[in-house]
């Protein structure tokens, strides 16, 4: 280890070195570790006044994470249903998105590394374009076209199809439709770069020895592209899950996601600790979710973000 | 100018681990002269040369500048230039911004360096060219930039890695020419690293042929072509026909060898082995395809060969013909093509005549693989 | 399948797909110029460019542009550092530690938002505590956190940036400026890093509109610094008005015009390029070449010039056009149409008690001249007066 900081000093001048050493231990160390487990330590605190905290009060207790399985003590139920629930169904939703984004976007994605042409430069243009608009004015957009006086309603009702306006945001259709739309250019482009790198010979070879087109694509294009599919469905999958503006301004009053939970316990309810542990359960099943991605697709650490 | 600087490798060894990279090298480099190290790819010459610049520091043994221990000096201050094989020149800069970067270190004006630069691209036989970026260039050209770069420099020594192979042969043939002037022009110590004899016999004042991290033999190109010390010199440097066999009698400085296919030859002795051929040794005897010649009849004795043709060819400039030799290699004779009458002996067996001051006899050793 | 048929298929999915896409941004920008109180689109009112006025004189948005600007900056610097720092440590980093350092490094970009900021939050206020400094240290200063706390991923981005072109570095680069005398830090300055150059522009741009446009990080840490994005999800939350849109329309042309500017440069540079190697050849025709061919063969180019003339265009529309006389028409139409659904439904009332008020509130096939408010705005809204008062304003 010194011999490396020697060589990297020698490399690079000392000062400057010195500087980057400083830099990276600070990222790594202080921005990275240390609040990851400071987060940690403090999920298994009791939220405690602060006058109390350092006191004998403060120790260590189960009590955050027991409450997202059985809610408050001498609650009525046997669980916390309702947390309980909001933490499944945000799992399912966000890997049921993932799965409508990757369906949406392969083709397409497909297309534009495979085509040639002017046009695909503009296409590519336009796909940067939405990316760029803030997520929270994204979610905006639709709330325009899904709320009851929305662009959606007037047709419906304009047209005669519908004689009411249709409460989209009550019954989820605009969160659902706004997270999927939120981050669907994070499936497309690890999904592109990898298709654009695939030799069209490969295609026209397997064409030639007659392949229907869907064996073409089960068996050179996604086996060539799955490491854009596990990098674009595990971007989707995590951002969804920890989506918290679009849940927000499209999700109904009654149907929460599990950051808004996490969100209230801090800005609503004031109790950290207890938003933390909902924190730390987010995290882990988040990176459960990525491993299980990496060993379902055969990708390392090192192939993902590319 | 500049007083003329050599380098001396004493007892220079190089490791990475356990590969034996440079084996106790001592090597006496003249100061002025153009001083080739050359070897086959793998053999250890850029390592030396990387050893001597700074950018590896010998596990034994020292490298000494001028008469200066190397030892803890950095590659920015020692009074060496490096040119890359692949020139390495900066891609950001422009040609003249390049050239001087080493006054720029020094903290030179832009106006002082930018004469100095119109100097050397003058120098180098590119005047104008000093506003173009390195990718604007053609290959030759940016070979000259390499050099002007380093000779701004101003260094007592100048380190040439290989810097010709990445030309076509028709540039590297001119390149060779016009580097042995630059070098007479400025008058520095040059060192220089390359697989291909041409380039080592056509410019060097001495050459050094290295196998395997190991120097074999050093010498002017005469010297080297014509009295190799082993058996990878003489078939490393140009073509050679080689014939094994084992001593017969050692008549003075000459030796007669009983070889396994085409009879009793006598032959020369290398200099560097007199004394080190015993009868019964195993040897091998060197004789160059010009100097072989065909004879007459079928003429008995020491310096005549018999062989049977397998094939014959044009070449333009010589003829060469082809038989069958020993341990598979086969014979080859180039005859000058001075406008003579050519009658094909293919399938025949023919009596080759050589001079025995042209057969060079050396203890038996590891041939250069083609 | 027919070789016709599945073209044409592509084009319509390519359709409906960039429709999806870009569709609800053209509806959003469109509801800025729609003088409804509520952004729609749909039943087009007045043209005005009043929201664009009102936006401009809320100072909660002028604020948030002002705040999330310095938090950009600042976290455009430490990221960007950052990220080359632990670039430069990737490359050269013990071979058995770098898997570790790599994971370490990119997690980052993988740990939710929301877990992010929290983290930040807790961390530094235990440090806080730890020091014994007051609620008002710098240290729970919301501009420190935010730039902290964003920085902590957006360095991972900017990290990937950078070695895309450091493994394109060549080592002997460093080799020959050493050799020519430089010290280890002239070559990092005067070599690597302008080498780097695009890789630092390109990674503080990204840095840059990460940090603009961050929500989840920012929300748990912005403090007293709440970023514009912070002002618009508390806007969009409760309740909406076109001066948003308005906003999001300028965003909009804002990141057209970038990008396309972006593109023309790109396409500038290959003719250039192109031109320069020609030129090395024939010198003469050079420059004469280059001029015309820069527009003829851009049309983003084109498009940029077009973008900017429009944007004057419009600007001086703004400050001459009028809506105040559509306004007031529409402000006379919908009282009037409210007069007559009142009757009605009083008329209605009087003749039978069966039917539910809201019915005919919303059915448009009755009244076709309703106002868009009524279709959505529910029942009640219509009688109230105040909308139509503020329809007025």
């Amino acid at each position: 280890m010194p011999r490396f900081c020697h060589d990297f000093l020698q490399r690079l001048g000392t000062v400057p070195g010195l500087i980057m050493l400083g830099l990276v231990l600070f990222w790594t160390i202080g921005l990275i570790v240390l609040p990851q487990l400071s987060m940690l330590d403090f999920s298994f605190r009791a939220n405690l006044p602060p006058s109390e905290v350092g006191g004998p009060n403060d120790v260590h207790t189960l009590e955050n994470y027991k409450y997202l399985l059985y809610g408050p003590e001498g609650g009525s139920q046997r669980y916390n249903s309702v947390d309980l629930k909001v933490f499944f169904r945000t799992i399912v939703a966000a890997a049921c998105v993932t799965l409508f984004d990757l369906v949406l976007c392969y083709p397409i994605a497909y297309y534009l590394g495979q085509t040639q042409g002017k046009h695909i430069r503009v296409l590519a243009l336009l796909l940067i374009i939405p990316y760029w608009i803030n997520e929270i004015l994204r979610a905006f957009a639709l709330r325009i076209i899904f709320g009851e006086t929305g662009v959606l309603n007037g047709i419906l009702v304009g047209t005669g199809l519908s004689d009411a306006p249709f409460d989209f945001i009550r019954n989820n259709y605009a969160l659902y439709a706004g997270l999927g739309y939120a981050y669907i250019l994070l499936m497309i482009f690890p999904i592109y770069n990898v298709i654009e790198s695939l030799d069209r010979n490969q295609i026209e070879a397997a064409r030639d020895l007659g392949a229907p087109w869907w064996r073409i694509h089960a068996r050179v294009v996604i086996p060539y592209a799955r490491i854009g599919i596990s990098s674009g469905c595990t971007m989707v999958f995590m951002l969804t899950a920890g989506a918290l503006a679009a849940p927000q301004i499209l999700g109904g009053p009654s149907s929460l996601w599990f950051t808004q939970l996490i969100y209230q316990h801090f800005n609503d309810s004031s109790n950290w600790p207890q938003g933390a542990a909902y924190a730390v359960v987010l995290l882990l099943s988040c990176i459960v979710m990525v491993l299980a991605f990496m060993r379902l697709f055969k990708v390392s650490m090192g192939d993902v973000n590319k | 100018m500049n007083a003329w600087v050599g380098v001396e490798l004493e007892n220079l060894s190089i490791r990475f681990g356990d590969f034996v990279a440079v084996r106790d090298a001592n090597v006496n480099i003249r100061g002025g002269d153009f001083f080739s190290f050359l070897g086959p790819s793998g053999c250890g010459k850029t390592t030396i040369l990387r050893a001597v610049s700074g950018f590896l520091a010998p596990s034994s043994g020292n490298i000494l500048i001028g008469g200066k221990n190397m030892k803890g000096v950095g590659p920015n201050k020692r009074p060496t230039a490096l040119i890359f094989q692949n020139l390495a020149l900066f891609p950001l800069m422009k040609v003249w911004e390049n050239i001087t970067f080493s006054m720029e270190i020094r903290g030179a004006r832009a106006a002082e360096r930018r004469k100095r630069a119109d100097e050397l691209l003058e120098m180098v036989a590119l005047t104008g060219q000093g506003d173009k970026l390195p990718a604007e260039l053609s290959g030759g050209q940016k070979q000259r930039v390499a050099i002007a770069r380093a000779l701004c420099a101003e260094p007592h020594v100048l380190l040439l890695d290989e810097p010709l192979s990445a030309l076509d042969l028709k540039l590297r043939q001119h390149m060779r020419t016009e580097l042995r002037e630059i070098q007479k022009q400025v008058g520095i110590t040059f060192i220089y690293i390359t697989h291909d004899q041409g380039e080592a016999l056509t410019m060097s004042d001495s050459i050094a042929v290295m196998r395997a991290g190991v120097i074999d033999q050093i010498g002017n190109g005469r010297a080297i072509y014509n009295d190799p010390a082993t058996p990878f010199a003489a078939s490393f440097v140009g073509e050679n026909n080689v014939f094994r066999g084992k001593v017969v009698q050692i008549i003075g400085h000459e030796a007669l060898i009983r070889t396994n296919r085409s009879g009793e030859i006598r032959a020369r002795i290398s200099t560097a082995n007199l004394g080190k051929l015993q009868q019964g040794d195993s040897a091998m005897v060197f004789i160059r395809p010009e100097a072989l010649d065909m004879a007459g009849a079928d003429l008995e004795g020491d310096h005549y060969v018999s062989a049977r043709v397998t094939n014959e060819e044009f070449e333009g400039d010589v003829f060469n013909i082809f038989m069958e030799g020993d341990g598979g290699k086969e014979i080859k004779v180039s005859l000058p093509n001075r406008g003579q009458s050519f009658e094909s002996h293919k399938g025949r067996t023919v009596t080759l005549r050589y001079d025995v001051k042209n057969a060079v006899a050396m203890p038996a050793g590891i041939l250069a693989t083609e | 399948m027919s070789q016709l048929g599945s073209r044409i298929g592509v084009q319509i999915y390519l359709v409906i797909f960039f429709a999806y896409l870009l569709g609800p941004l053209v509806i959003m920008s469109v509801t800025a110029f729609n003088s409804s109180s509520f952004p729609s689109a749909m039943p087009w009112e007045c043209l005005t460019f009043d929201w664009f006025r009102s936006l401009l004189q809320d100072s909660r948005i002028m604020n948030g542009i002002r705040n999330s600007i310095l938090i950009g900056a600042g976290t455009v610097v430490l990221s960007v550092l950052m990220g080359l720092s632990g670039a430069l440590v990737l490359m050269r980093i013990w071979p058995r530690l770098r898997a570790t350092y790599y994971t370490i490094v990119i997690a980052p970009i993988l740990i939710p938002g929301v877990v992010l900021g929290i983290s930040t939050l807790v961390f530094w206020d235990r440090i806080n505590r730890l020091l014994g400094l007051g609620p008002g240290s710098v240290l729970s200063n919301g501009l420190f956190l935010t730039i902290l706390g964003q920085s902590t991923f957006i360095a991972s981005y900017c990290m990937l940036v950078m070695v895309a072109r450091l493994q394109r570095y060549d080592e002997t680069l460093s080799e020959a400026a050493l050799d020519l005398g430089a010290t280890p830090a002239q070559v990092f300055r005067k070599i690597l890093l302008p080498f780097m150059r695009p890789a630092i522009v390109t990674a503080a741009v990204l840095a840059f509109l990460a940090s603009f446009e961050n929500y989840n990080t920012t929300t748990f840490i912005f403090g007293e610094y709440p970023t514009l994005t912070i002002e618009l999800s508390q806007k969009v939350r409760y309740g909406v008005t076109p001066a948003v849109s308005a906003l999001a329309f300028i965003i909009v042309a804002l990141t057209i015009f970038i990008a396309l500017a972006n593109e023309a440069i790109r396409r500038r540079r290959e003719l250039v390029a192109a031109v320069r190697s020609g030129a090395s050849v024939t010198v003469a025709a050079g420059g004469r070449v280059t001029l015309p061919r820069i527009f003829s063969g851009n049309i983003s180019a084109v498009l940029v010039v077009a973008m900017a003339m429009g944007t004057i265009v419009m600007i001086g529309t703004a400050s001459v056009y009028r809506p105040d006389q559509c306004i007031a028409d529409l402000r006379q139409e919908k009282q009037l149409a409210a007069q007559k659904r009142a009757e009605e439904l009083r008329r209605q009332r009087d003749a039978k008690t069966g039917g539910t008020g809201e019915n005919v509130g919303i059915d448009p096939v009755t009244s076709p001249a309703a106002p868009p408010r009524s279709q959505g705005g529910g029942f009640e809204t219509v009688f109230d007066p105040g909308v139509l008062q503020e329809l007025g304003n």
